[in-house]
């Protein structure tokens, strides 16, 4: 072998140990986030799970079937964890970092086994109410991390699970008086009957109803208090989009202040609103626009406790919650555990699984299951009370930008709740 | 603050034969050995880190404990550890085996919020309202602005709560007697809280009370007072709330409030002890007239839904979000479980038949409220449909500032605490009795509100007069509660006596007159007897004096301290070392 045939072979020895020294560094981790926590390889692959309060019954009971049906990855058994929290306790976790993330120089390589015990449980994936709460949290770890945690595009994108709208439900009592002063209901209307002076005896209702009466969730405990302004601020401006400046005008603020000023009580802490409108009739609230599930599931309590029906009414401007399955893509989770949680994500959005939320009031994100596909359906139990399978006629409001809904729960905050 | 220049009237000193001052010098040499020994050994204590006085401690619990503590209200502690015991009893497990186990520990709602901002014992809170959990986070969301938490970049989200449920609710109603109900226009006419205060400001012989404002259903009596001063039924603000005129409807009315207290229980005991005349009406949870009507077969108490609107009492039972401060344990995977599970339980269809027979509204909307086992079926005395309305639930800080100027709106009170330091004092029931004594006087915050402290032995030691509490004032007291020492014996009916003649004395039939008297032994000292007392008492029928009577430790003279609370219409109460402070802090809710 001459001399140059010597070199030639030298350097395809050292391109081969470049190539394969690459290939086996870049194999390491394979998530979008960076380089996985690796670990050996586990018996079962343990996802937790954190889920929004309205679709949280439905989501761990199809948990509790998944988990049955000894579903796995990679051969790896998979067990869900769902753990119920409300979506702005959860928004607060995340901002705080309280679950523990890594920090950006942070390497999961070098954590020591104490630290890597403590990942142990970190949340595989989240299903906020709603995707303002996954940007609200991207932005608090862009400014922490540099990069989002979690993606709207790619294989591990948030995606929706199921869709509610947000809908006007009052007790039929009070909506036949509105309707037949005003005719259709809307915010405006609701605005009037809010600031009548004289209470129900001036819109035609009975004095021993007091004033008008209206439920709005409390924004700073509740994303639905947010999406109940944002659609106000909709019919408001008779648009879809709302900006910082919308919100800043002295006019549309003292509107909204005078409809807030008919919510008998903010102090709730409840998530539950919808639930509290039950359990406490028509005296804490003649009527509110809120999460469609969650009046169709409260239906058959109002009537029993109550005896007075609620009318559902769909509004002009729709907002809505979507539900987004949205998967970690940092470090702290292993790829096993991301596969797994998307292998979850599949289950959900199943023909069965969607067909399942039918009976927790929920609009399947599936578009081939129609909302009366089964018996069970709530939309098809309380057609009669004015439920729609199909909104007609609507339009979506846009989900607005950080800005605008930072400043909504500002002026909440300052104007409202103080 | 020593006085003595308007000594309380006591009877002449008892004679002492000489082979008494023979034993009482042993004693008294004897006491002095212990106190020289107490002396060495708390300065040995003092250098070496040990002592009496218990360090601060940090509650904490295993990483894997299971074991979920409630603090709960004190009128639905009882149902709750009731409950608790059928869910201990069912014996689940945690996967790592750990027995799911609840206990459940009485709080004032003011107590257990405050306790829960810092370090609590307890993992989960049950007050009557949600009041109080808007009120823990009001604090909780003022103490994460001064400290590191502020750093977080939203406004939301910064909370002390992580999870709550409903189990039970009931209205907060006018709960009268059927002939008072009847002359108030029930059932024909809708009553009205402005009904009830003219009535009382008219009426002189009309009694009625509600709780103190650290209760949902004392508050909410004030809230409807605070309106209808304001002339207004939504909307309360600052400025109405704080008008003159507002202010002096209010004082009024409160002028009327026959007696405050800690809640409707103890109304509702004292309505079994002095029977119908007590009391015409008083503010207290629908579940309440069910509940004495079941009991009691005599006269009914109807419940009225105040016309302008009410409140509700929600139950809510809500897990803390605990682990945000420094070196404070965390709500473990297994309590999360005990919670959940314990959540299941009492929203489960066996508790909420039960707490629907103990005459609660049940959260279960499943359940049918004239169902025919149902104790509101076939009863007039409720109305299920009812209230058609509710009172607005002004901003917090109009909240706040009603239950302010509150203090400074109701019924004066002139209370005297009457000690006993004798030798049994001696160590930590002292110091314990000394925390108790000023957990008071901070309670105390009314500028017509006055204080007067009794301290005895064998006979009176030293005593302040009755004393408007202001900065000055208070730094005296707490001053002359510092210098107490234990020694002598027990002249309890003297003591009691001279507070009651010094009341009597300052005539404020205005003003609610108390004696709060607090004892760990037996009487063996006094002049007086209770027949004297009695008789004093009687004097003078217009000028009604509570005397509050607290047993401390097992060796109290109960059968002495339940007769002379049965003299001054009060109540005997029995605490140990640990929950003195808390019963003074209950106590002061009478005033």
């Amino acid at each position: 072998m001459n001399r140059t045939r010597i070199i030639f072979a030298a350097i395809i020895v050292v391109a081969l140990l470049i190539v394969g020294a690459t290939f086996l560094l870049t194999n390491r981790g394979g998530t979008p986030g960076g380089t996985a926590l690796t670990v050996d390889r586990p018996d079962t692959v343990t996802i937790r799970i954190l889920t929004s309060l309205p679709v949280e019954p439905w989501v761990r009971s199809a948990a509790d079937a998944f988990n049955a049906a000894d579903r796995s990855v990679d051969g790896v058994p998979i067990q869900v964890q769902v753990e119920a929290v409300d979506g702005l306790t959860a928004l607060g976790r995340w901002d705080r970092d309280e679950y523990g993330a890594l920090a950006a120089d942070q390497r999961p390589e070098e954590l020591t086994d104490a630290e890597r015990e403590e990942l142990a449980n970190f949340p595989v994936a989240w299903i906020p109410d709603s995707r303002y709460l996954v940007e609200l949290a991207n932005a608090a770890y862009k400014e922490r991390l540099g990069r989002d945690v979690f993606l709207t595009d790619g294989e591990y994108r948030a995606r929706p699970i199921a869709i509610s709208l947000f809908n006007w439900g009052l007790y039929n009592s009070r909506a036949e008086v509105l309707e037949q002063k005003y005719g259709d209901i809307d915010w405006n209307v609701i605005h009037d009957a809010a600031t009548a002076a004289g209470g129900w005896p001036e819109l035609g209702g009975e004095p021993a109803w007091g004033f008008f009466k209206l439920v709005v969730p409390n924004p700073s405990r509740n994303v639905g208090g947010l999406a109940a302004m944002i659609a106000a601020a909709g019919e408001y401006y008779d648009r879809t989009n709302i900006s910082v400046e919308d919100v800043v005008n002295p006019e549309f603020q003292a509107w909204l202040k005078e409809l807030m000023g008919a919510v008998t009580d903010f102090s709730s802490s409840s998530a539950y609103t919808a639930e509290d409108f039950a359990l406490f009739g028509y005296s804490v609230g003649d009527g509110g626009q809120l999460l469609e599930s969650d009046l169709l599931q409260n239906m058959q309590g109002i009537l029993t406790r109550w005896e007075d029906p609620l009318a559902l009414y769909y509004p002009k401007y729709v907002t809505w919650f979507d539900f987004p399955f949205s998967v970690w893509v940092g470090p702290e989770t292993t790829a096993l555990q991301k596969n797994a949680a998307l292998e979850f994500q599949r289950f959900l959005l199943s023909d069965e699984q969607q067909q399942a939320a039918l009976a927790y009031g929920l609009r399947p994100a599936n578009p081939n299951i129609p909302v009366d596909a089964t018996e069970e359906s709530l939309f098809t139990k309380w057609a009669d009370r004015g439920v729609l399978p199909v909104v007609p006629r609507t339009t979506a409001m846009r989900s607005p930008d950080r800005d605008t809904l930072l400043a909504l729960l500002r002026w909440f905050e300052l104007n409202v709740n103080q | 603050m020593s006085n003595r220049t308007s000594r309380p009237a006591t009877k002449k000193q008892n004679k002492a034969a000489p082979w008494i001052i023979a034993v009482v010098a042993v004693i008294m040499f004897g006491c002095a050995g212990i106190v020289a020994f107490n002396t060495i050994r708390n300065m040995v204590g003092f250098f070496t880190g040990g002592g009496d006085v218990p360090a601060a401690e940090t509650v904490t619990w295993e990483a894997d404990s299971a074991e979920l503590t409630i603090a709960a209200s004190p009128v639905m502690a009882p149902v709750l550890a009731d409950l608790a015991e059928t869910f201990n009893a069912q014996a689940q497990r945690a996967p790592d085996g750990k027995s799911l186990r609840v206990s459940v520990t009485p709080y004032d709602p003011e107590a257990m919020v405050r306790t829960a901002v810092q370090s609590p014992p307890f993992q989960a809170i049950s007050p009557d309202s949600t009041l109080w959990l808007d009120r823990l986070e009001q604090l909780w969301a003022a103490r994460a602005a001064e400290g590191a938490e502020s750093e977080a970049a939203m406004p939301i989200g910064q909370r002390r709560i992580s999870a709550q449920t409903r189990y039970a609710v009931s209205p907060i109603v006018l709960a009268a007697w059927e002939d008072v109900a009847r002359r108030l226009g029930w059932p024909d006419q809708p009553v009205s809280w402005q009904d009830i205060q003219q009535r009382a400001t008219q009426d002189p012989d009309f009694k009625w009370s509600h709780a103190n404002t650290k209760h949902a259903s004392g508050l909410l009596a004030v809230l409807a007072e605070f309106y209808a001063g304001a002339g207004l039924t939504r909307g309360l603000t600052v400025e109405a709330a704080t008008d003159p005129a507002t202010l002096e409807y209010v004082k009024a009315v409160e002028g009327t409030v026959r007696f405050y207290g800690e809640n409707e229980d103890q109304v509702v005991e004292q309505l079994k002890r002095e029977g119908r005349n007590f009391l015409d009406l008083f503010v207290a949870q629908e579940r309440v007239v069910l509940d004495w009507n079941r009991q009691n077969p005599g006269e009914r108490l109807i419940a009225l839904y105040p016309a302008e609107g009410t409140l509700w009492t929600d139950h809510p039972l809500a897990l803390l979000e605990l682990g945000q401060g420094e070196g404070e344990p965390a709500v473990t995977k297994n309590q999360q479980r005990t919670y959940q599970a314990f959540s299941e339980f009492i929203t489960g269809a066996d508790a909420q038949q039960r707490l629907l027979a103990a005459g609660y509204r049940p959260a279960d909307l499943s359940i049918t409220l004239d169902s025919p086992d149902s104790p509101f079926a076939n009863n007039d005395a409720v109305d299920w449909r009812e209230p058609q309305t509710t009172l607005q639930m002004p901003s917090t800080e109009v909240v706040n500032v009603v239950r302010d100027y509150w203090y400074y709106t109701k019924r004066p009170t002139n209370v005297y605490l009457v000690v006993d330091t004798s030798g049994s004092m001696e160590g930590s029931k002292l110091t314990a009795a000394q925390s108790a004594l000023k957990a008071f006087l901070e309670q105390i915050a009314g500028d017509r509100d006055r204080v007067g402290i009794i301290e005895f032995g064998s006979g009176l030691k030293d005593y302040s007069l009755l004393t408007v509490l202001d900065d000055g004032t208070r730094q005296q007291m707490n001053g002359m509660i510092d210098r107490m020492e234990a020694a002598g014996g027990t002249a309890l009916i003297d003591a009691v006596y001279a507070a009651v003649a010094t009341l009597q004395r300052e005539d404020q039939p205005d003003a609610i007159n108390a004696v709060v008297v607090m004892t760990d032994g037996l009487e063996n000292e006094s002049g007086y007897n209770l027949y004297d007392l009695q008789s004093l008492v009687r004097q003078s029928p217009s000028l009604p004096i509570v005397i509050f009577t607290i047993g401390f430790g097992n060796d109290a003279d109960e059968e002495t301290l339940s007769e002379m609370a049965r003299i001054g219409g009060g109540q005997f109460r029995r605490a140990g070392e640990a929950d003195i402070e808390e019963l003074y802090r209950i106590i002061s809710t009478y005033f």
